[in-house]
């Protein structure tokens, strides 16, 4: 537990990182940086990407999975990071 | 109608066909033998009294009028009992012919009961006669045309000229009005009846392909892991929500516990790749620079100032060192770097150790693993009892670093597993320890090699004692035998000079030849040994006045091999040539260590207190290349290079570890070994000329 707190703090402190969001399976955000409205709109979107994504992966090859999504536009990267229990959403603007 | 006989002939005469009206005459068959053969009627006068009437009246009726009828022509005999409507008053006459079955004929012959079938019965000639049944009408519309020729012509005639004559009468008389009735309906009533509510609910799935193989593979799992397994999102076409599906899907999992989601594992690697990821995404530009890819400019981010980046083409491209990043933490800021060592196999590790190796003072000691990836955080932390000298990565079990310290321990641990565990074997029980700091730990490939498998690792330490000690694992520990002991060694067979108990400071395998090894000592001596022979020695070099720091063979060039000492010179020596080919000094100072770099022949590294010096022999043999000065306040303690690229690593007393890319070394593309061999080679000459002075001199002790 004090290792997952050491290293949110220490992700939060690192240059850039607007926000961190950690959802669990059912699009309920556990734990999160941002404000509530910026929150569950995150989590709801990127709950559906990352389904899609998850999808097309298996698609191809059933033994498969996805492991890790970076999304990058202009202003910022989105870091997704999907897992059976959770999701774990990083935003983050590098040339900040 | 068959009839089977005996095959005479027969002749028929039949004269029913001008359809008289005499029932009673009939056609008589006679054969030619004059027997009456006539076929008997269908229905017989035998078969029912009752029937019979209807039928003969019928028959009469039907013959009687046979001549009326068109039909009736067809019948040339009395055979057919076929009913006909002579008329439309015959109707009642209709239901008979109906009602009355075809009775089945009667046979002709009763055949006798076969009480005993004897053989002439056998042989009998029976007749045996066929006939047909009635016939069954099961529709009849007669017809309603009349003959002209018949009897009721003439009335038939008349009504229908009675008939067409009220039709004219009726359109215009008094006698016919229209008058309407009235149809009796029933009265309609409502009757309302209720039913529960048939709910109607829509439901459609994808089976995509990956939905597929889970449920084959989950099949064979029990049902509560199958829950627990991921959710199968299905589209699914119904008034709920999106959210809704993902209760339903996954109803019995675990994740509805945020607790146990944060503590879970995973979440941990995530949290890990993550920060790599986001630390990648902000030094990318220095990582490309240390792997050597072309930088790619974020197409997004704010253009620099041009002006200063025309400057910086302008000016002449002269060998330079640039900082890349540092190394560093907050644990780590109060430590001096005491060794660095790359990973074998992961080429992105590197274990730093951290002490302090004035033991007077007692500061944390410990060792981190970092990765490239995250400069910010070590991988893992390493915790020791005592301060540690030397480190090095094995090659066969990349996991596994060996660990030498100050106070005489040699240990192994594994950077797999976490701290409190990762020290697999240490030497702290073995009886035989050197008590003395072990100033190197080496891992080495055995000289012979089991079929098979690779070649055999074998740990061989250096200690202040003098002891080359050679490690293997054991079920308590490690167990040690001496390989060497630089106290009793004998030079040559022939003297019988003990030295003194001399430290040994660094060791070095040679690179081929695995059973010879040099080692560099505190009196500034070097030897050469075998790994077979421990009581002598194969050579000795002397050049140095004090305790030599590093011995390290090139790694391109057989038998040559480099040394650095605490009297302020490095020496390069060819295996064999009793003087140094070659001895470079730069500043007053000691130096600390002296390494070959593992991608450049002919250029060297060397650190002292207060600058790192690149040295290249082929452009210059009396002047560093790049000379680099530390920050003020840290002295540089530790080099180590990067192979495969053109960076190298320098460890600080502030414990900072900063990486450097070695930049417009302009050491050319071409086989370099050569290069190297070309400086020898004029050294050699150089050295032949006085060899003959020197060979007087120097002296195999």
């Amino acid at each position: 537990m004090a290792e997952v707190e050491e290293t949110l703090k220490r992700i939060q402190t690192q240059k850039g990182v607007q926000g961190i969001i950690i959802v669990n399976s059912e699009g309920i955000p556990i734990k999160t940086t941002l404000d509530n409205s910026s929150t569950v709109q995150y989590a709801g979107l990127i709950h559906q990407l990352v389904m899609k994504a998850r999808s097309t992966v298996r698609d191809i090859d059933p033994q498969n999975d996805l492991t890790f999504l970076r999304v990058r536009s202009k202003k910022n990267e989105i870091m997704i990071a999907p897992d059976k229990d959770y999701f774990l959403i990083v935003i983050q603007n590098p040339s900040d | 109608m068959l009839f089977i006989g005996s095959s005479r002939s027969k002749r028929s005469s039949l004269d029913g066909s001008d359809g008289t009206d005499q029932p009673s005459r009939t056609p008589r068959v006679l054969d030619s033998d004059g027997k009456d053969v006539t076929p008997l009627s269908l229905h017989q006068a035998e078969s029912g009294e009752t029937q019979a009437k209807p039928s003969k009246l019928f028959m009469e009726e039907v013959l009687s009028s046979s001549g009326s009828e068109s039909s009736s022509s067809l019948f040339c005999s009395r055979f057919s009992t076929l009913s006909f409507e002579t008329s439309l008053t015959s109707a009642t006459e209709t239901s008979s012919p109906l009602t009355s079955l075809p009775q089945p004929p009667t046979p002709h012959e009763v055949p006798r009961e076969p009480d005993t079938v004897t053989e002439e019965i056998l042989d009998e000639v029976v007749d045996i006669c066929l006939t047909e049944t009635d016939s069954v009408s099961l529709l009849d519309i007669p017809s309603t045309l009349v003959s002209e020729d018949s009897d009721d012509a003439e009335t038939v005639r008349k009504t229908n000229i009675q008939y067409t004559e009220l039709c004219k009468r009726r359109l215009c008389s008094d006698k016919f009005v229209a008058h309407a009735a009235q149809t009796f309906w029933g009265a309609p009533k409502d009757k309302e009846v209720q039913c529960d509510n048939i709910v109607m609910v829509d439901e459609g799935t994808v089976a995509k392909v990956w939905d597929i193989w889970d449920s084959f593979h989950n099949q064979h799992e029990s049902p509560a892991s199958v829950e627990a397994n991921y959710l199968l999102p299905s589209t699914v076409d119904t008034i709920k929500g999106p959210e809704e599906d993902g209760e339903r899907s996954d109803c019995h999992s675990f994740s509805s516990d945020p607790q146990r989601v944060l503590l879970s594992k995973s979440l941990l690697s995530s949290l890990v790749i993550m920060e790599r990821s986001i630390l990648t995404n902000i030094i990318h530009p220095k990582l490309a620079a240390y792997k050597g890819l072309p930088i790619l400019k974020d197409p997004d981010s704010v253009p620099e100032d041009e002006q200063g980046s025309q400057e910086a083409e302008d000016r002449p491209l002269t060998p330079t060192l640039e900082p890349l990043w540092d190394f560093r933490c907050e644990i780590t800021n109060e430590c001096s770097v005491t060794s660095m060592v790359w990973n074998r196999k992961n080429p992105d590790l590197v274990a730093v150790s951290y002490g302090d190796l004035d033991s007077t003072k007692h500061r944390p000691t410990f060792i981190c693993c970092w990765s490239l990836k995250n400069p910010m955080w070590p991988e893992r932390v390493f915790q020791c009892h005592s301060c540690v000298t030397s480190l090095d990565f094995s090659a066969n079990r990349p996991s596994q670093l060996a660990v030498g310290m100050l106070d005489g321990t040699v240990a192994v641990y594994d950077v797999r597993r976490p701290d409190s565990e990762a020290c697999v074997a240490s030497s702290s029980n073995c009886l035989n320890r050197p008590l003395h700091p072990v100033w190197q730990v080496i891992w080495t490939k055995a000289e012979m090699r089991l079929t098979g498998r690779e070649r055999e690792e074998a740990l061989v330490s250096v200690s202040e004692d003098g002891r080359v000690i050679r490690w293997a694992f054991s079920s308590s520990g490690l167990d040690n035998i001496d390989l060497m002991n630089l106290g009793r060694l004998k030079v040559n067979m022939s003297s019988d000079v003990f030295s003194a108990v001399t430290p040994g400071f660094c060791i070095d395998f040679h690179p081929k030849n695995y059973g010879i090894y040099l080692i560099g000592t505190g009196s500034g001596l070097i030897y050469t040994c075998s790994v077979f022979n421990s009581k002598h020695c194969l050579e000795m070099y002397q050049a140095h006045t004090s305790p030599v720091n590093h011995i390290e063979w090139s790694p391109f060039s057989p038998d040559l091999f480099l040394c650095c000492s605490a009297d302020w010179s490095i020496q390069l020596w060819k295996r064999g040539h009793f003087a140094p080919m070659l001895s470079f000094t730069s500043t007053q100072r000691v130096v600390h260590t002296a390494k070959w770099s593992p991608d450049w022949p002919t250029v060297f590294a060397a650190i002292n207190e207060q600058q790192l010096e690149i040295w290249n022999l082929a452009s210059d043999v009396l002047t560093p290349t790049i000379v680099h000065y530390n920050t003020p306040g840290a002295a540089m303690t530790e080099l180590l290079f990067a192979p495969g690229t053109d960076c190298a690593l320098v460890g600080g007393s502030d414990g900072q570890v900063t990486v450097y890319n070695i930049k417009n070394l302009n050491v050319g593309q071409k086989n370099q070994v050569d290069g190297l061999e070309d400086v020898i080679r004029s050294r050699l000459v150089v050295c032949s000329s006085t060899q003959g002075e020197l060979q007087t001199d120097s002296h195999h002790i």
